[in-house]
């Protein structure tokens, strides 16, 4: 306690030193007297017992610096000193100042924005109570990278058999038709098994949870909502609870509200429990669920794995045919959303982490030069006594200061940053709209501005220790000071920029190289001014589903009546978005299923679907209207089935079956062309064409695909009222089939326009550091330069003199930059497309891009250089 | 002077705080004379040590100063012991006395065995 108010005290005597200083001086005055008075009483002679006096007190000024030294907090003091001593030389050169501010808040702000993103997206812990225990379960395919869906008798094997966690559940989610106010519209929903509120350990704010007769098969049904959902549709939470949804042509009644913020899986508005309103896929080999569980307190996730792997070699055993080389994989929840992301997540904040250090490097060379020029000051104090450690202490302060000064600039930049970085970055990567500016991210920004402020201020630093005082005080001008060493430092730091920069650009040029090779892959089909309308008609049994697909029979000719309009379809899968995959199998079904057999695309189409889209017919037929339900089955293969199944035979007449719905076999009518189902990164996969009044259940769910001959925007509304007309419980979203393939881009998008920002602000930052550094030499030269000219060299030569100098830099700095590049670059490989990570053109391209800007940069000192005049230069000395 | 021994920081410290106890509100040169005289003169107090000493303690809370006139009519600053320096003192004064025991029991001849 009385430590504490000690320390307290010696922090507030800054502020009252003056006063100090008197009362000490007066102390130790009446103290001397009061000796000289009792030496006097003792009968000494008055100088005798001065002197006596005197030299008990000892050295006064040794005894005024001990006081000092307990009186206040000497390193702070200093410090004090200091900081106000960076703020006088910062603010009386404020053009230098906000330059060198500006320059390292750029950089800091793109750093800090970056790391905004990171830490939402990969850091912060999730939303949940205790996150990491959640983890996730999946199919784990022996032979195959990643892991998939999980089957429903899977699942509860899994649940029942397991020790390790303390909760289990599947879902399913889905955008589906949702009535709650006058038409239906789309809400995102999900069917949960029993134990899932448990698993993220929540409960409903409003009302309850489902009672366990609502959960079981076939039960009367009811709903949690969201609370946002209930704002949004029922006025408020309370209000929500007696009121019902329509959904899947059934009436439910809202039995809870979800707290704020809840919104798993995806933004999820409304829950379910799993196997009322849509009975589960009973099938192993229906892999239709998602699975989440939370671990026990005292089970570790490696255990989990290993008791999940037992369970899951069990039941391979038991059940060959469908379990076959499907194991199980434990993944924390966390690892699992984000896997996608990391990668490029971090190779963007390892790019804007280079662009800092070349604004480093920047600055230093910055600073550097302002050092040399302050060799007469920084003498000065050293030869009147100053340490050197206790001059590099200040300029480090300097540095400092100017850094944090910088970093302040740079959250502001970077709140602004963080904003359009979210809204550049792909839709689909999860917790991208938590990102802020929050207590990490701060510490983060004031890590890096020290951190760099210690990378840049120490060239100037170290600078100084080699100040030769004697010669510094002679000269009078910074000009022959600073000598050899400052002018390496400056060429290393150039030499260090350039390279940085050449790593930059052959990403960005790889990058860019990449994603024009994606937007030119030739598709299969015509993704130009289509409408995408996606519908959803509630169906429940064999029958409503026949009467949604009526809805669709309807509907489509109406649509192609519409001006405007030139041609319309219905698919279960617009290109890009593939619905449904799985085995097929040629002319009969095998005695034993193996799930290793060949997979195909699984589509369900209405006549005319396929023209519509530009896919062209290679073979055959289309299905028309004779293809009913009555009818025998048809199916279209795609060339890429047509070839793996029947090479070069043809495939008309033999059957094929797939278990998307039924096993009915269906006869090949036709073949069509290629398309890329999964986007234009993949190569097109075997296709299976369904004509959707025979796969009545799949075509409840079909988006419209419209043909324009104008912006297919424009006929949204006139598309949404005669949809409206042909039932008021369907609800559409419109979207078009190229804004639809954009989102399957988007990452590489989002990576090729970062990193070119990036590497164009490196150029220009290099671009700086060149110029700089030549203009610096060019003054310091052109002593050298008058004296070669007056003897008889003419100005093309000092051009060639600079711009050689510059070259020589820049030279060495590619040659360092391609090495690193080549290394660096190898990390790039899986997010390449199309373009090897040695991609020969891209080097030559940046290294002559760097070239020239060096050239450029140099050029305006060289031409400074050309014309120096020989007289002036030569008096100037 | 040389035969005297300096005074260590942190006895020192007890010292004052006696003394203060002692005598009463006292200035720094009495204090120092005081600690010297009862020490026998073994003890030299350095003015160089006393002053930061007197504020540290000051600054700790355990004494207070103010200006008063001496017997003979001189301003000096006096030192007095506070309430938390009384605490203090008698806390110091007894960590004092069990080292001095220990050391005693260590230094005394012949107890090892027991």
């Amino acid at each position: 306690m009385s430590k504490l108010r000690g320390w307290l005290l010696r922090l507030g005597e800054p502020f009252q030193r003056d006063r100090r200083e008197r009362e000490l001086a007066a102390e130790m005055e009446s103290n001397l007297a009061l000796h000289i008075e009792e030496n006097l009483r003792a009968g000494m002679s008055v100088t005798a017992a001065r002197r006596k006096a005197l030299m008990k007190l000892g050295g006064i000024e040794q005894t005024k610096e001990n006081y000092r030294v307990q009186r206040g907090l000497p390193f702070l003091e200093t410090l004090f000193q200091d900081l106000r001593f960076a703020f006088r030389m910062l603010f009386k050169n404020p053009g230098f100042t906000a330059v060198a501010v500006l320059i390292m808040a750029l950089g800091m702000g793109a750093n800090t924005a970056m790391f905004s993103v990171v830490n939402a997206v990969l850091l912060k812990p999730l939303p949940f109570a205790d996150p990491d225990r959640i983890v996730t379960l999946g199919s784990l395919w022996k032979g195959r990278p990643g892991h998939g869906n999980v089957s429903a008798p899977d699942f509860h094997d899994w649940h029942d058999q397991n020790t390790a966690f303390e909760g289990m559940a599947y879902y399913a989610d889905d955008d589906i038709a949702v009535t709650a106010g006058p038409v239906a519209e789309y809400a995102h929903v999900a069917a949960v098994t029993p134990e899932f509120f448990h698993v993220f350990r929540i409960e409903p704010v409003v009302g309850r949870g489902f009672a366990v007769d609502e959960t079981n098969e076939g039960s009367s049904g009811a709903v949690i909502i969201s609370s946002s959902y209930s704002a949004s549709h029922f006025g408020g939470n309370s209000n929500a609870l007696g009121h019902a949804v329509r959904l899947g042509g059934r009436t439910l009644d809202i039995v809870g509200v979800m707290p704020p913020g809840f919104h798993f899986p995806g933004k999820t508005d409304i829950w379910f429990p799993a196997n009322t309103i849509y009975p589960e896929t009973e099938s192993r080999s229906g892999h239709n669920y998602l699975v989440v569980a939370r671990l026990k307190s005292d089970v570790t996730l490696e255990q989990a794995r290993a008791q999940m792997t037992t369970i899951a070699t069990r039941l391979e055993e038991k059940f060959p045919d469908s379990n076959k080389g499907k194991n199980v994989a434990v993944t924390r929840m966390r690892d699992e959303m984000v896997s996608n992301f990391r990668l490029t997540l971090y190779v963007m904040l390892a790019a804007v982490g280079l662009v800092l250090l070349i604004a480093c490097a920047n600055l230093a060379n910055m600073l550097l030069a302002k050092a040399v020029a302050r060799t007469r000051e920084i003498a000065i104090r050293a030869a009147v006594g100053a340490t050197r450690s206790r001059i590099v202490r200040q300029l480090i302060t300097e540095s400092i200061v100017m850094a944090l000064l910088a970093g302040v600039v740079g959250v502001l930049l970077a709140i602004w940053g963080a904003r359009a970085l979210v809204a550049l970055a792909p839709a689909d990567v999860p917790r991208l709209t938590e990102t802020g500016i929050d207590g990490h991210v701060l510490a983060f920004a004031f890590g890096v501005s020290v951190a760099a402020s210690l990378l840049f201020g120490l060239a100037p630093a170290l600078q100084v220790l080699r100040i030769d005082l004697n010669s510094s005080l002679k000269q009078g001008t910074a000009r022959a000071a600073g000598g050899s060493i400052a002018d390496r430092m400056r060429g290393a730091l150039v030499v260090g920029e350039i390279a940085l920069s050449l790593m930059l650009l052959a990403g960005a040029g790889l990058f860019i190289k990449s994603f024009l090779a994606l937007e030119n892959v030739a598709l299969g089909f015509r993704p130009e001014h289509v409408l995408v309308v996606e519908t959803s008609v509630p169906a429940s049994d064999l029958e409503s589903a026949r009467r949604a697909t009526r809805f669709y029979k309807d509907l489509l000719p109406r649509l192609r009546a519409l001006p405007g309009v030139l041609d319309a379809g219905a698919t279960m899968a617009p290109p890009g978005n593939v619905h449904s995959n799985g085995g097929y199998w040629i002319d009969h079904l095998p005695q034993e299923f193996s799930v290793n057999g060949p997979q195909a695309v699984f589509s369900v189409v209405a006549p005319g679907t396929l023209a519509t889209l530009g896919i062209p017919l290679k073979l055959g037929r289309d299905f028309n209207d004779s293809d009913t339900y009555d009818a025998p089955f048809a199916a279209v293969i795609n060339d890429a089935l047509a070839k793996s199944a029947f090479a070069s035979q043809d495939p008309r007449g033999h059957f094929i079956y797939c278990g998307l719905d039924s096993m009915n076999p269906m006869k090949i009518v036709g073949v069509v062309g290629n398309i890329r189902q999964y986007g234009p990164a993949q190569e097109p996969s075997p296709e299976i064409y369904m004509a959707y009044e025979q796969h009545p259940f799949p075509a409840t769910h079909l988006s419209m695909v419209i043909r324009t001959a104008l912006e297919p925007t424009l006929l949204s509304e006139a598309v949404r009222r005669k949809a409206n007309e042909g039932s008021v419980d369907v609800p559409v979203k419109f979207t078009t089939m190229e804004a639809s393939l954009a989102e399957n881009v988007a990452a590489p998008r989002f990576r090729t326009l970062l990193l070119g920002i990036f590497a164009g602000l490196a150029v220009c930052l290099a671009m700086a550091g060149v110029y700089g550094v030549m203009s610096y030499v060019v003054g310091q030269r052109s002593n050298e330069i008058g004296l070669r000219m007056a003897l008889g060299a003419r100005p093309g030569d000092a051009l060639r003199l600079v711009l050689g100098q510059a070259l020589t830099l820049a030279g060495t700095g590619i040659v360092i930059g391609l090495v690193g590049a080549f290394v660096v670059t190898r990390l790039l490989g899986s997010m390449l497309f199309g373009v090897k990570a040695t991609d020969p053109a891209i080097y030559a391209g940046v290294v002559a891009l760097l070239g020239i800007v060096a050239l450029v940069a140099s050029y305006i000192p060289a031409r400074r250089a050309a014309r120096v005049d020989p007289i002036v230069a030569l008096r100037y000395e | 002077m040389g035969e005297r021994a300096d005074v260590w920081q942190g006895t020192l410290a007890l010292m004052v705080l006696k003394t203060l106890q002692a005598l009463g509100p006292l200035h720094g040169y009495g204090i120092a004379r005081r600690i010297e005289q009862t020490s026998g003169d073994l003890l030299a107090v350095n003015y160089g040590t006393l002053y930061p000493a007197l504020l540290k303690l000051e600054q700790e809370g355990y004494i207070s100063s103010e200006w008063g006139t001496s017997d003979n009519n001189r301003k000096a600053k006096y030192y007095k012991l506070t309430r938390a320096g009384r605490k203090q003192l008698d806390k110091e004064a007894r960590e004092w006395e069990q080292t001095t025991e220990i050391l005693a029991r260590f230094l005394a001849p012949g107890k090892e065995s027991a």
